[in-house]
Order: structure tokens, then sequence, then C-alpha cells
């Protein structure tokens, strides 16, 4: 079969990317456009600010893509771009974008889940990845356990019933005055605290099922802060240390119990959360012990990238599995 | 010269094909705002009817604001990606100046009004004596009392003793504007009144034959107003 080239575009959130991959595997570019300077003075992303700075870059974007993987846009088979779940604003800019691009070169257009990008992105750097798999996807707005037959067949066995644990670091850390984003921020202050100075719930942990709740811990969190405000040793650090534990170890040992009731040998981890170092420690010292083969992506694909939605655009490429001119964007999930 | 032209800058989609001074096919919608939707498919439609495909454009024209934020954005995006990928110049033109347009010749000062929200209304005003709208007061977003007084001050110190009001910003404060406009004010034709791609197309021709075309690497659309987060930092509240 001949090579396949997919240019990927990305505007969900706050970074504007686009990426070429060849055969839903060989990442050519890989061009991310971050906005977090400019929300870091907002504290958050703000919406309207970020569809702004999309507008602004993406044709830059784009072609910055093609050239550095050295291609004509003659030379790509399809365009893929990110329809859902996200900022609908944001995700409006890719989309009409995309089609249009797409479009003007009489090429196929491809839409693809957020999501299913992330979990994708495992498959970019790793051709040896075995199924069954558990597939942990932890991100801004999710937290979800998945059993994956295939790379691209699987099913939901649990979620948040709540905040995404992606959410709960942002908003401790603006609650800490840790600074933004909120997971970067709270994993270098837990660096800095002490282990095991206070103690916090572990939500759910004691339930038979695979859900998860960061809302009960984020106000623990804050109310043990407010309780401890005449205390001269309360630390922000220590604090975070904590909360950053509390979390961690609902996520592995979730995962781990699920790797083992549903006998699988592989397990992955999907989404800017599982940037975090504790998180990737702390399942590889589980996974080690019971001889699971853990993988998660190389830090540039764990975060928002278009090379996971040219990657995962490949499966729907080959399916022949395209988008109408008149789709559209979608704020939340259908399902996942 | 073959121009297509693209607005979803408001309520309105609109697209226009303009072959040198003959326009052979306009599409306008006014029901149901789903842009992301409908634009692309609208403008397959118009160069399909027509036998046309896009290659064979010289120049793609986009109302580039004021408007709806969301709205001027899907156009934007839209064109960018058409123009990168068939390698098309780009005229940018005001939503205001186009809804002039729609009335050129008519020897009053217009004053085209979009819904801005918050009881605000986008305009700015032109000298619609001559064949292309001429700008006499730059765009802003303001009350529509303060529209009605900088209006009559405006036509009184340049002679005009007519005012058009039209846009969608017209309607929802009538009466407003009668109140302090009195027989100045003349109401644009109901279907002359929202932005229509014809007129794009039709202003676009003289740009494009001036060579008038914008960096579409850099493209962004004039908002006029900074967005609500970016205001309150302004003023210390963040």
């Amino acid at each position: 079969m001949q090579d396949v080239y997919i240019l990927g575009v990305e505007t969900s959130c706050d970074e504007t990317a686009a990426a070429i991959v060849r055969n839903g595997r060989e990442v050519l570019s890989n061009v991310v456009n971050s906005q977090v300077a400019i929300h870091k003075q907002f504290g958050g992303v703000v919406p309207e600010v970020a569809s702004r700075k999309h507008i602004e870059n993406i044709a830059l974007v784009a072609d910055h893509a093609f050239q550095q993987a050295g291609l004509h846009f003659a030379q790509v088979d399809a365009v893929a771009v990110t329809n859902m779940p996200g900022l609908i604003g944001a995700l409006l800019v890719g989309l009409s974008f995309a089609k249009a691009f797409a479009y003007g070169l009489n090429l196929p257009l491809i839409t693809v889940n957020h999501l299913h990008g992330h979990i994708y992105a495992n498959f970019l750097e790793h051709a040896e990845i075995r199924f069954p798999a558990i597939c942990l996807v932890v991100s801004g707005g999710h937290t979800s356990l998945l059993f994956m037959k295939s790379a691209d067949e699987y099913d939901l066995i649990g979620s948040t019933r709540d905040d995404a644990a992606g959410e709960a670091f942002d908003k401790i850390a603006r609650f800490l005055g840790l600074g933004f984003p909120g997971g970067p921020a709270i994993e270098l202050a837990a660096r800095r605290g002490k282990e095991g100075l206070y103690h916090l719930p572990r939500v759910f942990l004691n339930r038979d099922d695979y859900e998860f709740s960061f809302s009960g811990l984020k106000t623990a969190t804050m109310n043990l802060w407010k309780k401890l405000e005449r205390r001269p040793e309360r630390n922000a650090d220590d604090l975070a240390r904590e909360f950053q534990t509390a979390l961690v170890e609902v996520l592995v040992e979730k995962t781990i119990r699920a790797a083992i009731e549903y006998g699988v040998e592989t397990v992955l981890l999907a989404g800017g959360v599982a940037a975090n170092q504790a998180l990737r420690e702390k399942m590889g010292e589980q996974a080690n012990k019971l001889h699971l083969q853990l993988y998660y992506p190389s830090l540039p694909l764990c975060t928002d990238n278009a090379a996971m939605i040219a990657g995962k655009a490949y499966y729907n490429y080959l399916k022949a599995d395209f988008a109408p001119l008149n789709t559209n964007a979608h704020p939340s999930l259908f399902s996942l | 010269m073959l121009i297509l032209a693209i607005d979803s800058s408001t309520p309105v989609a609109g697209i226009a094909l303009m072959d040198d001074e003959q326009l052979i096919r306009e599409e306008f919608v006014n029901y149901k705002k789903n842009h992301s939707e409908t634009l692309m498919p609208m403008v397959d439609r118009v160069l399909r009817d027509c036998e046309r495909n896009l290659a064979e454009v010289d120049a793609l024209a986009v109302t580039i604001g004021p408007g709806s934020f969301t709205g001027l954005r899907i156009g934007l995006a839209a064109v960018k990606g058409l123009s990168l990928a068939a390698n098309i110049p780009v005229v940018a033109i005001s939503t205001l100046q186009v809804l002039a347009h729609n009335i050129a010749g008519s020897d009053t000062l217009v004053c085209p009004a979009l819904n801005a929200r918050k009881q605000e209304v986008y305009t700015a005003m032109y000298d619609n004596s001559s064949s292309f709208p001429r700008t006499v007061v730059e765009e802003m977003a303001c009350s529509p009392k303060v529209l009605a007084y900088r209006a009559l001050q405006t036509a009184q110190n340049m002679g005009f003793k007519r005012i058009t009001l039209l846009g969608d910003g017209y309607a929802p404060y009538r009466e407003v504007y009668k109140e302090h406009l009195g027989d100045y004010l003349i109401e644009a034709p109901l279907h002359l009144r929202l932005p229509r791609a014809s007129a794009l197309a039709s202003l676009a021709v003289a740009s494009t034959a001036l060579q008038d075309f914008a960096d579409i690497m850099n493209l962004r659309p004039h908002y006029v107003r900074l967005s609500e987060a970016e205001t309150r930092l302004g003023r210390g509240e963040l």
C-alpha cells in the first residue's frame, strides 16, 4: 500500500496546533503554538481570548507544519481536525479552517474526538503495544478508565462523577496561589513539599467500581487550608504534596485493580495529566510488581497536539470514514 | 476576473460570485444561525451551480468585522483555509462598509448599526453620495442614543438632509432613532437592511483591481471591542 500522509489540526483549548503524520505512526512535523503565557495573566484559559489567538495563528501554524515536514500541500492525503470535545468557539476556528483547506485541495476531511487523539498518542511512539489493555484517560476535562480490545475498539468502564483530575489540579493550584497551568504548578510545589504532614481523603477508593470523584478532595483540601490559617507552619507546598499523593493514589489503585480484573497485560496513560511525573512513577511501580507493561506518551505528545489527531485519523482514512462539509463541532462528548 | 465573497459576520450567512462586472450567483440565509454547518456547503453550491471551481477564483472577499465574534471567525477561518490551499489572494472589508454599500449613491449620511449586545451597536458613518461609501466617522461601539447624536451632528456639519439607518441594530432601537433624528431619518428598505455578499463582492472588485490584498498569515477580525476578560484585566479587576 502507498504511504498515507495526514495533516492534523487541533484547536480545542489553548494550543493552536498542526502536524503531519505518515501512516498513522511517523510524526513528520508537530507544531504547537501555545497560549499559556497569555492565559496566565487571567489565571486560567479565557475562551474568547483563546479563540482570538487561534484565528490569528491558524494559517501560520498549518503552513509551518508543511515546512517542518518538507512537504507540499498536494502531498497530503487527508485533513484531520478535532471536532469535540472542547471550547466551542475554539473548536470552530480549527474546524472551519480544516474544512476549507481540505475543500481547497480536494481532500477528504476527517473529524477526530480529542480524547481518542490523546489515547492514540501512545501508538505513535510504541508499535509493540499488545491488547487487550486498560487505559486511564486523565485530562483537564476527563477522567475515565477504558477497557481496550484494540487501538480503536473499547468499552468505558468508569469515569469521574464530578471534576476531572486536571480540573482539580487547576482549581487547587489557583486556590493555593501556585499559578497556572495548575498541573505543572502543583507538581513543582509537591516536589518542594514534605510528604505525610497532612492527610486528605482517598475518595471512592473503598468502592468496588471504577468511578472517580475529585470534587470532594478539592473541597477537603480547601477546608484544611482554611482550618490551618492561624498555624505558622502552614505550607502550601506540603499541602500540594498531599493533594497530589491522594489524587494519584486513587488513579493508580483503580487502574491497577481494573487491569487485574480484566486480565490484561498492558496499561496505558493518556491525556494532559499523564504528563504528571508522580503519576507516571507510582503507576510504574505498581505495574512492575504485577508484571504489567505500562506505556505513556512522551511529554510533547501528552499535552495537546495535532500529531495525535493526524495519527488517530489514519484509522478513519483506512475505513474511508470521512466527514461531510456540513459537519459541526461539539463542546461536549456524546460518548467516549 | 472571478470573485468569491463570503460573509458570516452577523446572523446572516451569504455567498456571492462576481464575474467581472456581473453578479452571477448569490446565496443569502437569515434562518437559524449555524454558519459552521452551512457556510462551506453554500460555497460549494455556488461554485457548482455556476460550473466553476475554486482554482478559477481570482480573489476571495471576506467581511472582517465588526459583528458576531464567532461568526467573524468562522468566515475568516474558512477564507484562510481556502486561500492557503488554493493560493488565492484575500480582500478584507468592513462589515459596516458592506452594509453602507447596499444603498450606495443614495446621497445621504449612512449609519449602519449592528447589534453589539449590552444595549449597544457597532456603527460607523459614511458619505454615500458617490458610487462607494466614504468613511466619515470610524467604527465604534456605542449606545443607539450616542449613534443618533453623532449622526445628527455629522449630517448637520456636512450638509446632509437625510440620515439612512440599516443593519440588525436598527429595528430593536427604532424608537430611540426616531425620537432623536426626526425628519432626518430614513429607513433602508427591508431587502437591503442586512449584509449582502453581493455588496461585499462589489466592493472587492475595486480592491482586487488595486491589488489591495490582506496578508492571511496575520489577518484577524476587527472586533472593535476587547474580550470581556481583557477589559476587566485592563480595569485591574483580574
